[in-house]
């Protein structure tokens, strides 16, 4: 169900066979240069990366398309108010506002954030489409991550499903006993129909803690400190190579920074 | 509080918010509130402050910080960890009250006040955290109007009302409903 929801597309490219911990390094070795990055051509780079990596993925269009209409309307929407903002506000040389509009500062002053945005985004759905959501948690707990924390994610991704399901019976059982949700065609109002099942949703959830920790304390879950997977993952040499990148990305950005702060 | 919070009820708690907060976000996020960025409409902030304020801090930061990236996950294949972490604060300041009220007063009119005024205090701290960690790193933001009128009011402004009304509504429902169950501590 969870393989459904979350949006992986099967495939047998190069970033698909990578280990998800590899894949992982890769997204936070990204996040941090991006943090200590804050000149546009030093965002072209990591920008041309995760293009490549999201290329060599070979994602079908048709299955990302949504996603990719999502993003490009925000993108759009982000550098249209960036770009007014910056140059009503903070309008550099010009005198009148065409003249600020245009001035060069400004243009790159409003693209480079949007640059950031782009390349996060890119290199997150990359990982989102190409890793299978039941390798989330065995992946955690083997970078050496205390196996209760690999746990909260397996639970959480076990129990989204189920509390949807949840959802529907409950606005069905409500309407058994004459509750008329309102709506119709109108979207907004379908959504907010949801409102009502908040409670009932959430109070029969939190009692069933109880139930599913005893179930748990039963089968010994927490007695042991270690905790072996199912799936033990192992890496190839595609998987260290990528590492070796990562590291190399943090390494470069963070000398490329101090160099910034000292100068 | 540590080895309470890592206990197996506070993990599968941990784990149940999460998904809660998930499930009822992939509604939730499709109300977008014109003219902002990406902020939603969405009622069910008030999972994490009532995990935060029945379980404690640290679940209701978990239930937060995880059932945001799950559901941006689900929802557009996105992840804004300055976000995250926002609605992981959302979470962890009402579990705070545990410090300023003892275990039965937590249920009892006192503290339903208390969780409604700990929701306003959470919504301005988280949603102030994530507008203004979205300025300082530019990602997509880069003056601090911008990050106060299109993300940090109505972030704030929406999550605080939701958040003071059902909170309270949410922890006098649960204290009713285990009442006539035997309580585990």
């Amino acid at each position: 169900m969870s393989v459904r929801l979350i949006k992986y597309i099967e495939g047998d490219s190069v970033v698909h066979r990578l280990d998800p911990r590899a894949k992982l390094t890769f997204l936070f070795s990204i996040l941090i240069a991006l943090i200590l990055t804050t000149s546009l051509p030093l965002i072209i780079p990591l920008l041309a990366i995760s293009l490549t990596f999201y290329l060599s993925a070979r994602l079908p269009w048709d299955k990302t398309k949504s996603t990719w209409k999502f993003t490009v309307v925000i993108i759009l929407v982000l550098s249209a108010l960036n770009y007014l903002t910056i140059s009503v506000l903070y309008g550099g040389e010009g005198v009148n506002l065409l003249q600020k509009l245009t001035s060069q500062e400004i243009i790159l002053k409003s693209i480079t954030p949007v640059c950031k945005l782009l390349t996060l985004v890119i290199a997150t759905a990359t990982f989102v489409f190409t890793t299978p959501p039941n390798l989330y948690a065995p992946a955690l707990g083997q970078v050496r991550l205390p196996y209760k924390i690999a746990y909260i994610i397996q639970l959480a991704l076990r129990y989204v499903p189920e509390y949807i399901a949840e959802m529907s019976k409950t606005l069905e059982a409500q309407m058994a006993r004459g509750y008329r949700p309102r709506g119709g065609k109108n979207p907004i109002a379908r959504i907010l129909s949801i409102v009502p099942l908040l409670v009932p949703v959430t109070i029969s959830a939190t009692i069933s803690i109880y139930d599913i920790a005893d179930a748990m304390e039963l089968r010994g879950f927490g007695e042991e400190k270690c905790h072996t997977w199912y799936r033990s993952l192992v890496m190839k040499r595609g998987d260290r190579l990528l590492m070796i990148v990562s590291t190399l990305l943090i390494v470069v950005y963070t000398i490329q920074y101090a160099i910034l702060l000292l100068t | 509080m540590g080895s309470r919070s890592f206990s197996v009820t506070g993990i599968v708690a941990m784990g149940v918010g999460t998904a809660l907060y998930a499930a009822f976000n992939v509604f939730f996020n499709m109300i977008q509130l014109p003219g902002t960025q990406l902020v939603a409409l969405r009622p069910s902030v008030s999972i994490p402050m009532f995990f935060g304020y029945t379980f404690g801090p640290i679940v209701g930061f978990v239930a937060g910080f995880l059932g945001n990236i799950i559901s941006d996950a689900i929802s557009w294949g996105g992840f804004w960890w300055n976000w995250d972490v926002g609605n992981g604060i959302l979470g962890l300041i009402p579990g705070l009250a545990i410090y300023f009220l003892s275990g039965e007063k937590l249920f009892e009119r006192k503290g339903l006040l208390m969780a409604s005024i700990l929701s306003i205090v959470a919504s301005i701290l988280g949603m102030g955290f994530a507008a203004y960690t979205d300025y300082i790193f530019g990602y997509g933001i880069s003056t601090i109007e911008e990050a106060t009128y299109a993300l940090f009011l109505p972030a704030a402004i929406t999550d605080a009302i939701n958040g003071a009304i059902l909170t309270p509504i949410l922890v006098a429902a649960y204290s009713s409903a285990v009442k006539g169950r035997a309580r585990r501590s």
